[in-house]
């Protein structure tokens, strides 16, 4: 007992020395772990599938009922083993393709994966219940009806599936610890302020081109040139884009004794602000747009990203919450530091 | 860029900010072109009021520092970060000067008597 003891206690003074080795294998094992739990819970949904007609076949008709346009009498059928094998096969086919890996700068284990699979899933599972729910004991697929929860249940499903998985993947990403914080010299009796901007000009191209054809519908409405019925939606899906590209090609971020404040567009307005004893920590961070799924306002795995261009971004954790929120800003480093020694001095 | 400002000066306010900006421009904080941040940025900032930091900005725009364009904003003008630092150091040499009973005439007479 003792030996042991003694053995593991060795083995632990052992690995102390390489707890940066020791990190990398458990996450290593921690995401083989979880790249095999998600194929094994692909595989069972798939044997689900399939295996729900064949469980209740000596209680269904020859051929299924899977199709209601709105009425009580169904208006599609497909024999069993179609309706066995064509869910699984557009189940598989979906998870295929969610699990391709198109970059190679992507990080192996994506959040967003389990987030956009669970909910297909339940919806899959549930309409197959639904339609063997609605075959049951019927001797010709056309006496049975549609099933009152038809599409309630598979929608319901969904959306507790969609909330869990990220709940879920959530807690797990942000679980990693997060990398060493600079900090800067504060002298005292010096007041230090850091001011960086970033913008995009592929967005603010964007921008302008779809506000001028905004105004152009706008114009050519008001003249009564062209149908209404086509410039009204142009105009207004122009504006929008417009306003959105306009609000997010450009960003600023100040870090005072006030704290953080990033804002957004040309006017600086919506604007977002902590306070240094807000902060949990700040760091740079290099990103890349296809880490986070885009150019722009993103929410992604990391937590929420205001990426602009790629490279170096500030990110801070706010006090109490789980996601970090990140800016892609020059000189990102300095502001972290900046941002640090305010924290620790208030 | 990094704005450093000393609680402890007991020069005036404007004074100090555009020393401020004068020491960011001549240590590279901010290179000829770029856009300073807009005065209402620098005086939330600075907890400084937008007159006095406008009337520092527009000390550094009169040493050829800074150039103010409508609807551009301020940007550092071409060559700032050399004539910055040739700034700061005749404002020492001044300094020095008058603390060692020299006037500003004093100083003239010296520099146009200096040959090299």
């Amino acid at each position: 007992m003792s030996d042991g003891d003694d053995r593991d206690g060795n083995d632990r003074y052992r690995n102390g020395g390489g707890r940066s080795r020791n990190g990398n294998d458990r996450a290593g094992a921690r995401s083989r772990t979880a790249r095999w739990g998600l194929a094994g819970c692909t595989v069972a949904v798939a044997a689900l599938l399939a295996g729900l007609p064949w469980v209740a076949r000596g209680r269904l008709p020859d051929r299924l009922a899977t199709h209601w346009s709105g009425g009580a009498a169904p208006d599609g059928s497909m024999p069993l083993w179609e309706a066995s094998l064509l869910p699984a096969g557009l189940w598989l086919l979906v998870a295929l393709a969610l699990s391709v890996r198109r970059r190679r700068s992507w990080p192996a284990a994506r959040p967003w994966r389990a987030i956009a699979l669970a909910p297909a899933a339940a919806v899959l599972v549930g309409a197959q219940a639904c339609v063997v729910r609605a075959n049951l004991d019927r001797t010709d697929w056309h006496e049975a009806r549609d099933p009152a929860l038809g599409v309630v249940l598979p929608l319901a499903l969904a959306a507790v599936a969609g909330v869990v998985a990220w709940r879920l993947t959530i807690r797990t990403t942000s679980t990693t610890p997060p990398a060493p914080t600079p900090a800067l010299d504060l002298p005292a009796g010096e007041r230090l302020v850091w001011f960086s901007r970033a913008a995009n000009p592929w967005l603010q191209l964007v921008a302008a081109l779809t506000g001028l054809i905004a105004v152009g519908a706008l114009v050519t409405l008001v003249a009564g040139l062209a149908d209404p019925a086509v410039l009204v939606p142009l105009c207004a899906v122009c504006a929008a884009v417009s306003l959105a590209g306009a609000l997010s090609s450009s960003v600023q971020a100040k870090v005072s004794e006030a704290g953080l404040e990033v804002s957004f567009g040309p006017l600086g307005w919506p604007a977002r602000r902590w306070s240094p004893t807000a902060i949990e920590s700040a760091r740079a961070e290099p990103r890349q747009p296809s880490q986070v799924g885009g150019w722009g306002y993103r929410l992604s795995g990391l937590g929420t990203t205001v990426m602009l261009r790629a490279g170096d971004c500030l990110v801070v954790r706010p006090r109490g919450r789980r996601t970090d929120f990140a800016v892609s800003v020059d000189d990102a480093e300095r502001g972290a530091a900046l941002l640090n020694a305010l924290r620790r001095r208030a | 860029m990094l704005i450093r400002l000393d609680k402890t000066d007991t020069r005036p306010l404007h004074e100090q900010v555009a020393a401020a900006i004068r020491r960011a421009i001549a240590e590279g904080e901010c290179r000829a072109g770029d856009r300073l941040p807009s005065a209402r940025d620098l005086s939330t900032a600075l907890d400084i009021n937008v007159n006095t930091v406008l009337r520092g900005l527009r000390e550094l725009r009169d040493e050829g520092l800074l150039e103010f364009r409508r609807g551009r904003g301020i940007t550092v003008a071409e060559g700032a970060a050399r004539r910055s630092g040739l700034e700061i150091r005749v404002r020492e040499l001044v300094a020095e000067a008058s603390r060692l009973g020299y006037s500003r005439t004093d100083l003239i007479e010296m520099i146009r008597g200096t040959t090299t």
